[in-house]
Formats: C-alpha cells, structure tokens, sequence
C-alpha cells in the first residue's frame, strides 16, 4: 500500500468507472449461471459438495440426539438440566387428594351405610361427622377402611354393634387416600389430608390381615377425643 | 493526482441519484464514530484509574460505557450500513432513486433522535437492557426513521430491472427487514408493556442477538461477497451453496440467543435449542469460508487482495467473521460456558464480531464507495496506511487480551483484569478512525465540480 500501489490502484478503478452499471450486470449475471448449473460433473468437479452434505447431516444427527437429551422433557418448568434426577431422589412427587373424587367414592362405598351426610343411622351405623374416630391420627381411619372393623364400639355417647367390610381392598392407594381425605374435611371435619404414600406404607405394614377388633385398633390408636 | 482525475472523473447516474443521501449517512457516522472512539478512550480509562473524571455523574461508568456502545452501534455502524446497502443494492439493481429528500429525512430523523437518546442517558434515564438503554420514547422514532432511511434498497430490489438475483441483494433485503420486527418486538415486550421475569431475558438475548448478527452481520455479508467478487473479478467459488449458507444463517443465527443464557433459569430446552443454533452456524460458517476464501485462495489471490486497499479490509472482516462464528460453536457448549461465561471472553468475542469483522469491512467498502461517490481521490494513501494497522492493531489487541484473561479469569474471585491493553487499544483505534475520518471528509467537502456536473 505505498503510494505507487494506490495511484496504480486508482488508475484501474477510473477505466471501470464509465462502465460501472453494465459491470455489476455482468456480475450478477455470471452467478445465476453459476448458480443453474450446479451438479455438472465437468472438469471443475470437486468432492466438497458430498463433503459438506455429509457433514451437515452429521450436524443435523448430532443436533437432534442433543436436544432429546438435553431437553428437560420439554418442560416448561425444568430449569435445570439435573433437575429430573434431583426429583427422582428425592421421591414420587407431591400427592395431592382430591376431594372431589373422593365424594364420588364415598357416595359409591359408604354412603349406604354412613349417609351421603355422614349421620349414619341411630342403633345402626355410627356417624363420621363431627365422630373423633376419622379424625385425629389419620392411621387409625386408614387402617379401618383397608382392614375394616367388627365389635362394638362407641361413638358420641351411642353404642353400634358393626361389622364394617374391607372396603380399601378393592380401591387403590390415591382412592383410599381421596375417601380418607373427603370424610376428614366434610361436614365439619377438619382434619389434614391424607396422601397415597401413607396408604401404600399402612397397607404394606398390615398385610392381608382380617377385620379389627375395636380393642385391637384403640390401643394402637387411641381416640384423640371423645 | 486529483487534478489529473477530475478532467476525466465522472460519477454513474445510478451513484449520482443517491449520492447525497449515501454522504449524509457516512459523514453522520464517521462523527458517531469519532464520538465513540474518544468515549472508548474515556472507558479504558476509567477502568485503568476509576477516580478519573469520578467527581462528575455524567461521567460515571456505567453512563460513558452505555453512550459509547450505542453511539458506536446505532451512530457508525448502522449510519454506515445505511449507505453500504443502499449503494451496494442499487449498484447491483441498477437502480436509480427519485426522491433522495425521503431518506435524507430519515437519516435527519435518526441521528436527531439517537442524539435526543444519548444525552438522555447522560443525565442518567436509563433502561437496563443493553442496547436499549434509551428512554423508550426513542425507540418508535428510530423504528420510524430506520424505514425512511433503510427501506430503499428494498424499493431497489423490487425494481430490478432483471429476474437474475445476487447473494449480496438476500442478505441486504433480509437484513433490512431484520432490524425494524426485532426493534418493535423488543422494545413492546420489555419496555412498554414489559413480560414477567425470564421471559425479558430471553426476549432481551434474542433481541441482542439478531441486531449483532443479523443487522449488522448480514448487511456486513452481502458486502463481503459483493466486495470479493466484485475487486478480484473472479465468480464465487462455491456459488450454489450461498443459497444455503444464506438461509441457514438467518435461520440459526436468529435462534442463538438462548445460549447467551446458559445456566439461568430459563426452561432447559430453550437453552438446549439455543445451543443447537449456535452449533448448526457451522453450516453457515462453512459455507461463507469455502465461498471466501475458496474464491480469493486460488492464484495468488490472497496477495493480490492484500494490495488492494477494499479488499484488504474485507479480508480482514472475513476472517474475523469465520473466527468469531467458530469461537461462538466453541463457548455455546454447556462445559466450556460455564467456564468463560462472566468474564472478558464473551466481551472479546463480541468485540471481534462487531469491529474486526463488521467494522473492518465498513472500512474496506467506503474506500471502494467514496471515490465513485465524489469523483475524487482519497487525499492521502500514507492515512490510509495508518488507518489500516492501528485499527488490526488495536482490535487484535483487544480481542487476544479480553480471550486470555477471559480463560485466565475462570473459576477464580482474586482475578485482576489488566487494563492496560485495553487502553493502549482504544487510542491506537481512535487514531485510526482520525486517519480514517480525515481522508473521508477531504473527499466529502474537497470534491466539487466533476460530480455536480455530472449529475446534469
């Protein structure tokens, strides 16, 4: 670049400047040539382009594994590429009862025998509302619905003679856990919900075992209240 | 000299119609840049001594810093890509502009506006978004004038004379369209009617990200591959697969955002995708190097363009380009990010981005521009010279610091940046955008009669 060179650089370029138009047209020209004639095996054949189009599916294949991946499952809220093994070490995730559903199946089950407004009938079926029997420690109710419960027991002031069947048995862990949960929250209940991992464990610990007697399943549990 | 070329110095018809425009732009942005470089002093400076001009709010570093990446963005560069696009796009469509006084007042309209901006974050409003500092009034005026000032070689492009298309005219049209969606997208999701949380981030990188690469980039492109085909009279090499490496760049280049986030918490998949686009720009890349380099390699021609003045600078804009792309595949990768990510290394790779490749192939196409503009000669090829080694010099400078002491940075609290270098780089810059700015107003004031005269 001294300043020879840019004179001379200077030079060529005012021999181009009359035919600036007609040059750009040549340009333009030549390359929509080049760009038709593309796949003609002549003497200017190179290997690049098979080249390149192996390479770019390689980067295609490569793209696509790393997405499956890496990808989170496409969830919105995993942040975190380790984030699906934390979860996974720290346990199933969060169950949360449905009350809803747990009506429907108490309607099913035991509303024949307990009402669909939980009184039950004097001399004959005890009541869940306002009873102590569902509330308080929620193994003692879990326990009676999976196992069930034959003998007499007393419930606020009135005496039954029962004979309540295992109705848990036929019900999986989140329907136990959704009856459970209903009869403690209905009708004035108030008592926390119960999850399907509470049931899997009691269901687990007890066994196949027969109905409870009313001493046996008191003196694991005593009633909270009277 | 120029006596001798003013008896037979003539101007096209094409470059006459749009000539005042074309000058308003660049001489608007070689200002901006001269802005930009003493303010780019004034940073190095206080990042060497942190008491200097401490005493003063408006000088306070997050202010300077702010003007001078603005100034430097919307002032030079995209002044400057106004008149490379313009003229390049009308060279190639043969187009000639009718109503100049439309983009003159859209070039007005932008730099009164961006000057509105920048004193604006002088006395301190501020938006925290970087590159869209400006109070957010600013920012449908900008939209408003960059229609005004960028949208004819759009107008150009739909006039063409003929069907037959140059790679320069994809890159120009796409880039033209990039700028105003990006803009108003960013500036309604983060400024007027802001998203929640993350979301701005991601908006924000993927804002950033487009302006960088594809306003910036691609407008730089289509003057890579105009200049090189163009200045070394050969066709491109690999011609057929421009096709490609356009499409896939704007496609990939748009999705990159995501990766400047790695870590944060965005969903894991947008990160991963962003990782994804920021690997499958080696398509791109590929493409552009094998076009490059495969057209100027064969018979000396790399020798042969480093005597040339244009394409001395653009050569130096390609292989930026090329290495700013492959370091960007390298630093997107979830290992090596989180090694580099917080430190001088992201800055250097965007510094080697947007001066050593987009700013240097500026350069290259106003030496190539200017003369045909005015009629007239550069006045003096001893600036020139100047302009050219300060100006590597420097971004060299800059960039291999800010990457070793980015590397040397990771993983470490007690890390000092020297920033001695970072100093020494932005006075050599600064000369040479003097030298650079004193040989382009000679021609833009000196010059009189040939291309008056011409133009009747």
């Amino acid at each position: 670049m001294t300043d020879s060179h840019s004179s001379n650089n200077h030079s060529q370029r005012s021999s181009h400047e009359g035919s600036e138009g007609s040059s750009d047209s040549r340009l333009v020209e030549a390359h929509s040539q080049l760009a038709k004639n593309k796949e003609e095996p002549s003497e200017g054949f190179s290997s690049l382009p098979i080249v390149i189009v192996f390479l770019f599916c390689g980067f295609g294949f490569w793209a696509g594994v790393y997405l499956t991946r890496n990808a989170g499952g496409f969830s919105a809220n995993t942040f975190d590429l380790d984030a699906p093994r934390l979860v996974a070490d720290s346990g199933p995730k969060v169950f949360e009862a449905d009350l809803a559903k747990g009506e429907k199946l108490f309607i099913q089950q035991c509303a024949a025998c307990h009402q669909a407004n939980g009184l039950g009938v004097p001399g004959a079926f005890p009541p869940l509302a306002g009873s102590p029997w569902p509330l308080g420690n929620d193994e003692r109710i879990i326990k009676i619905v999976l196992a069930g419960l034959a003998g007499e027991i007393e419930v606020k002031g009135a005496k039954y003679v029962g004979n309540m069947p295992n109705i848990g048995a036929g019900l999986n862990d989140a329907q136990v856990a959704n009856i459970v949960s209903y009869v403690r929250s209905a009708w004035g209940n108030n008592a926390e919900a119960v999850t399907d991992v509470k049931v899997k464990d009691i269901r687990k610990a007890i066994g196949g075992r027969g109905q409870y007697s009313p001493k046996e399943i008191l003196d694991a549990h005593p009633l909270e209240t009277k | 000299m120029s006596q001798a070329y003013s008896s037979r110095g003539s101007v096209s018809r094409i470059d006459a119609s749009i000539s005042v425009p074309v000058r308003l732009f660049i001489f608007s942005s070689l200002v901006w840049l001269l802005v930009a470089s003493v303010l780019g002093v004034i940073v190095a400076l206080k990042l060497q001594v942190p008491s200097f001009m401490g005493e003063c709010p408006w000088f306070t570093y997050g202010r300077i810093e702010t003007l001078q990446r603005n100034a430097f963005i919307y002032g030079w560069a995209s002044n400057a890509l106004f008149a490379l696009n313009l003229w390049i796009m009308s060279s190639l469509a043969r187009f000639e502009l009718k109503s100049s006084w439309l983009p003159v007042l859209g070039g007005a309209v932008w730099n009164l506006t961006l000057t509105y901006g920048l004193v604006q974050v002088l006395l301190g409003q501020l938006n925290g978004f970087a590159l869209l500092e400006m109070p957010k009034e600013v920012a449908p005026a900008l939209v408003v004038a960059f229609v005004f000032a960028a949208l004819w070689p759009a107008v150009a492009f739909a006039r063409r004379p003929t069907g037959n298309v140059f790679v320069s005219q994809w890159y120009i049209i796409g880039a033209t369209f990039v700028f105003p969606v990006i803009t108003v997208v960013a500036q309604l999701m983060l400024l007027w009617c802001p998203t929640l949380g993350v979301m701005q981030a991601l908006v924000h990188s993927w804002f950033y990200q487009n302006l960088i690469l594809l306003w910036l980039g691609g407008s730089a492109l289509s003057a890579v591959y105009y200049f090189i085909a163009k200045e070394s009279g050969r066709t491109i090499s690999a011609y057929y697969l421009a096709t490609v490496g356009f499409w896939t760049y704007f496609l990939f280049a748009s999705w990159t955002g995501p990766a400047t986030l790695l870590g944060s918490p965005i969903p894991v998949w947008v990160q991963s995708v962003g990782v994804i686009a920021s690997l499958m720009m080696l398509v791109p890349i590929v493409i552009t190097a094998v076009n490059f380099f495969g057209t100027l390699a064969p018979r000396n021609g790399i020798a042969q363009s480093w005597n040339n003045t244009t394409l001395r600078f653009v050569l130096v804009g390609a292989v930026s380009f090329t290495l700013a792309a492959l370091l960007n595949v390298v630093s997107s990768t979830r290992s090596l990010n989180a090694l580099v990510r917080f430190t001088e290394f992201a800055q250097a790779q965007e510094h080697l981005t947007v001066y050593s490749f987009v700013s240097m192939v500026i350069f290259g196409a106003a030496y190539y521009i200017l003369p045909r503009l005015t009629g007239a000669f550069w006045p003096s090829a001893k600036l020139v010279y100047l302009h050219f080694w300060s100006c590597a010099a420097g971004s060299l400078l800059l960039v291999v610091t800010g990457l070793t002491q980015g590397w040397a940075a990771h993983g470490r609290t007690d890390f000092a940046v020297s920033a001695a270098p970072g100093l020494l780089a932005a006075v050599l810059l600064l000369v040479g955008h003097f030298a650079f700015a004193l040989n382009a107003l000679g021609m833009l004031t000196a010059e009189n009669a040939p291309s008056n005269r011409r133009a009747y």
